[in-house]
């Protein structure tokens, strides 16, 4: 727009439709996470495909993926605690109708989604350490 | 992607307006020469006319009232249910007759009733809430209200002719599959029909709470209620088209004896309960948040104080949509997979708990911190919370697999459902019901017989559904119409019963308060609960142009912290304050921050929705008896009567390109691609749309998984030269589409025609090499060919679907509907292109690539 000019406009966040999306990064891993699991455990416990029992491999492979998806969590929910902000300025509504009140928002919104994911990639792969059999 | 070109046109002027701005007055005769203008823009058709209204207010209204009507009579079934059961081997109905009507109250309160009703509130709602005119799509509305009419009448209706359909609200294969009569038939075609009605009204929400906010209202001002409608649109998308992938199968196995799920065909009944269910879980928290979504309305009016934990309620509500579509399989813990795979869901069904819970903290936190005044909508608020919360932790013993083994099937889990739908759905309703009729009626219900009605539902359910716990751990099985005497159950069904009748009664009560008349009242207060949100900005008494200037918003609670807003709303003093072209129009704002993008005319009366609604009823209906001539020709006339609809009101060719919004703000009239309202429609469509296809593709590697002999048994392939030259002509078909939006751009127009005549006919020749690779397959005789079949099926259907779009962009560049500048409908037929290449090239690759792969 042409003649931009008061006070909050001035600091520009640049994040247009994109950060919609970014908050529904972590909780879309979580989903990732929880097909391929289920996916796989489908697989290889049935026998007519692979013909043998690679329940360890699974388990094992499971692990990893968990590992690896509750990285890339928390490296996104670090992101999102940074664009929050909450420790410099103490403020936890971000309820004004300004550029910095929304990218914190968004910011705190995407860290409370990446905590939450955690924790269902955490819970989803329980299962996995407990149960040793395809029964 | 309009970005590249310097001809589209931009917003001009000033943006935020300044304080100086607002505060000049409007002349008293210049406001009055604008409200004239506006009233006759938005002016209610009368008389018989009025049932070609499209305007919110109106289908909202109507949408509501038949969706509490079908709510009425699924009620009235369960009473005489319970009247069945209040002692043991009672002979008030037969077997039969209460198969059917356990399995229609379920059908009918879910998808006649829970699901429609948050469309009917959102499409009523959201647009007061928002500030805007009307939805984006009026007539989009309109259309699905007809269909959800047609649809509920034709699948309640059924009932009447004892024909309805009697293996429970799941429909579970071979008992569905194998039943005799229609039942199931008017089940799977009905309800795919209000399906489409449901589609249609996430479309309009999400678009709705995405583009339609008033300027400034960004994303962490916008109200709660819109976060939710947006949450739940989402997951409509993604939940309802497995159901219809579904009811697609099924009633190819029901028409044309196809063995999707017949074991001795290779089939296999569990992908149903699959289908079904990664719908049919999801489907509670599509009930649930945005009833819940009234209450984070409510609670802060009645606390008089902001919501507390605005982000986290956004948090629980973003993560209650992605955890529920992994509860799914905790309806099948009795099947039979493997413990591993039981315990993800089990896992994910308790971790769901963590963001139902925290919303509902956030409320009692806002009410804690407020000083509350105890009206009737927060009467009814609290009792939803303490019945929620009861069906909450039943919910969490049934997640954990070994006592769902012992519950399942019992009136335990009757009991729990019953809990967390009243809790989660009937009693937020209920209380938005009292909280926003003085919104819609401009009327106030009685708090008198708000009591009465609260008091009697809420003792009656609890004494209907607390002693059904206890039935159900002493063994009693749901869905059987009588028990024994001897069982000791006796006096546990008694109670139910009488509970029932209270409940009902209060019902009663409720229902005559709603329809008693109210004129004696007079005019009411125009903010009687003192709300903070800009719903209650509304005009009391009724106008029919939503508000009368948009405004300009800067805070959550508008009303409480811009003092003077009303007043220059209705001075006329903020945006579109004016009709002066006699069109009804709503402003388009950015997604995040809100700011204005563009004026959009939205579409007045008209009885094509209604024409179009009937024959694609006509289209699902006559197949239900087995007649598919009719049916062939309703479908036709649908589409003929949405081209129509389409070519006549949508994308026109702008009067003048960009107008006078007021405040100094001058907006283009006209959009293509992503700035436009319609292509946001496409997008979100065709996302639901790739998820019934993925559902599909879902079912072909299930069979892999569960069946050895899916691929080796009837070793015939699809020819695979046939598919491989189908798919490269759909590839063809879309890079000349790709290219027809290009030069049309560049306005080398011929060539744009010549790429769409092209595109056209390699549509036509793909599809024909897609039918002739599988014609040498038996579809009968093995679920491996049905499945074939079934994917060749769905790609040919939208290969129609899409020449029909190539041709309609090439008619609107022929005859000036379509121009180089304004090409919103090449933009939408090509983003339509780029799912449908996506569908054909994975549809070859599991018809001529993965059987030779995995066999």
């Amino acid at each position: 727009m042409n003649q931009i000019s008061t006070e909050e406009e001035q600091e520009e966040f640049h994040e247009e439709q994109d950060s919609l999306w970014r908050l529904a990064l972590s909780p879309t891993l979580w989903a990732l996470h929880f097909v391929i699991c289920y996916g796989a455990t489908t697989v290889f416990c049935a026998d007519h495909i692979l013909g043998a029992d690679y329940l360890t491999t699974l388990r094992l492979g499971i692990g990893l993926l968990t590992i690896g998806v509750l990285a890339a969590i928390v490296w996104l929910g670090w992101g999102a605690w940074r664009q929050w902000d909450v420790v410099r300025d103490r403020e936890w509504e971000n309820d004004a109708g300004n550029n910095e009140d929304r990218h914190q928002f968004m910011g705190h919104a995407a860290f409370l989604l990446s905590l939450i994911s955690a924790v269902g990639v955490i819970y989803v792969s329980l299962p996995v350490l407990l149960i040793a059999s395809c029964a | 992607m309009t970005r590249r070109y310097p001809d589209v046109l931009q917003p001009e002027g000033t943006y935020p307006p300044t304080e100086d701005m607002l505060a000049e007055p409007v002349p008293q005769e210049v406001q009055e020469a604008q409200k004239k203008r506006l009233r006759a823009a938005w002016k209610t058709p009368q008389g018989w006319r009025y049932w070609s209204a499209v305007n919110n207010t109106e289908v909202g209204i109507w949408y509501t009232m038949t969706a509490f009507f079908f709510m009425l009579c699924a009620g009235i079934l369960a009473v005489l249910m319970r009247t069945q059961l209040a002692v043991p081997e009672n002979d008030f109905l037969d077997a039969d007759r209460y198969n059917q009507f356990f399995t229609m109250h379920g059908s009918a309160m879910m998808f006649l009733f829970a699901v429609p009703m948050f469309e009917a509130i959102s499409i009523l709602l959201l647009p007061g809430m928002l500030g805007a005119r009307d939805m984006p799509f009026p007539r989009l509305s309109a259309y699905g209200y007809w269909c959800f009419l047609i649809g509920g009448i034709f699948v309640f209706g059924s009932i009447l002719f004892d024909s309805g359909p009697k293996a429970g609200w799941f429909m579970y294969p071979p008992l569905a599959t194998k039943e005799e009569g229609i039942g199931p038939d008017v089940w799977l075609l009905g309800l795919s029909f209000i399906e489409v009605a449901s589609i249609a009204a996430a479309v309009e929400l999400i678009v709705g709470a995405l583009k339609c906010r008033p300027p400034g209202m960004r994303v962490n001002i916008m109200p709660l209620y819109a976060w939710y409608v947006m949450v739940v649109g989402g997951m409509i998308l993604f939940a309802f088209p497995p159901l219809i992938a579904g009811d697609f199968l099924f009633e190819l196995e029901r028409s044309f004896d196809w063995p999707f799920f017949d074991p001795v065909r290779g089939g296999d009944p569990m992908l149903w309960q699959h289908l079904f269910w990664i719908f049919g879980h999801p489907e509670v928290y599509i009930i649930f948040l945005p009833s819940i979504a009234i209450a984070a309305m409510i609670v802060p009016t009645v606390a008089r104080t902001p919501i507390v934990g605005y982000s986290w309620i956004v948090l629980s509500a973003v993560g209650t949509g992605f955890l529920s579509f992994g509860l799914w399989v905790h309806h099948m813990f009795t099947t039979g997979l493997p413990q591993i795979s039981l315990g993800f869901f089990s896992a994910a069904s308790e971790a769901v708990v963590i963001p139902t819970g925290i919303q509902l903290f956030a409320f009692v936190a806002t009410l804690m911190v407020g000083r509350v005044k105890m009206t009737l909508p927060m009467l009814w608020i609290a009792g939803a919370l303490a019945i929620f919360v009861a069906g909450g932790l039943t919910g969490v013993m049934l997640a954990i697999v070994p006592f769902n083994w012992q519950a399942h099937d019992s009136y335990f889990v009757v009991a729990h459902l019953h809990y967390t739908l009243f809790g989660g759905m009937v009693f937020p309703v209920m209380a938005g019901v009292y909280y926003f009729f003085p919104f819609f009626r401009k009327k106030l219900l009685s708090e008198t017989l708000g009591r009465w009605a609260f008091w009697l539902i809420f003792v009656g359910f609890n004494v209907t559904f607390l002693p059904m716990h206890l039935t159900g751990l002493k063994g009693m099985p749901r869905r059987i119409f009588t028990y024994p005497g001897s069982a000791g159950w006796d006096w546990l069904n008694m109670m139910s019963t009488v509970g029932a009748y209270i409940t009902a009664a209060g019902f009663a009560v409720f229902v005559y308060d709603l329809l008693r008349p109210k004129a004696y009242q007079g005019q009411i207060k125009r903010n009687p609960w003192g709300g903070g949100t800009l719903e209650w900005a509304h005009d009391v008494p009724e106008e029919a142009w939503g508000n009368r200037s948009v405004p300009y918003i800067t805070s959550r609670y508008p009303l409480w912290d811009q003092p003077k807003l009303v007043e220059r709303m209705d001075a006329g003093r903020y945006y579109l304050p004016d009709a002066p072209e006699g069109k009804r129009e709503t402003l388009i704002t950015s997604v995040i921050d809100a700011k204005p993008l563009m004026v959009q005319r939205v579409t007045g009366p008209a009885w094509i929705t209604m024409l179009a609604a009937f024959f694609t009823g006509g289209a699902f209906i006559f197949p239900t008896f087995h007649i598919y001539e009719p049916a062939i020709v309703c479908g036709a006339f649908a589409i003929v009567c949405v081209l129509y609809w389409l070519w006549t009101s949508t994308a026109q060719v702008p009067d003048q390109a960009r107008k006078d919004v007021g405040l100094g703000l001058s907006l283009p009239t006209y959009a293509s691609g992503p700035t436009s309202v319609g292509w946001w429609a496409v997008w979100i469509t065709m996302l639901g749309d790739s998820t019934a296809f993925a559902s599909l593709v879902f079912g072909f590697f299930f069979y892999w998984t569960a069946r050895p002999d899916f691929i080796t048994i009837g070793a015939d392939h699809a020819t695979g030269a046939a598919v491989a030259l189908g798919v490269t002509l759909f590839v063809v078909s879309w890079a000349a589409t790709v290219l027809a939006r290009e030069v049309n751009k560049r306005s080398h127009i011929t060539l744009a025609r010549l790429a769409l005549a092209l595109a056209a006919t390699c549509t036509v020749g793909g599809a024909g090499l897609i039918i002739l690779s599988v014609l040498d397959l038996e579809p009968t005789t093995h679920v491996y060919p049905a499945t074939m079949w079934a994917l060749m099926v769905w790609l040919v259907a939208h290969a129609l679907l899409g020449v029909i779009m190539q041709l309609y962009a090439l008619a609107g560049s022929i005859f000036g509907k379509m121009t180089p500048q304004y090409d919103a409908d090449l933009c939408n037929v090509t983003l339509f292109w780029h799912f449908m290449v996506l569908t054909a090239l994975v549809t070859g690759f599991i018809l001529g690539v993965a059987p030779r792969l995995l066999a």
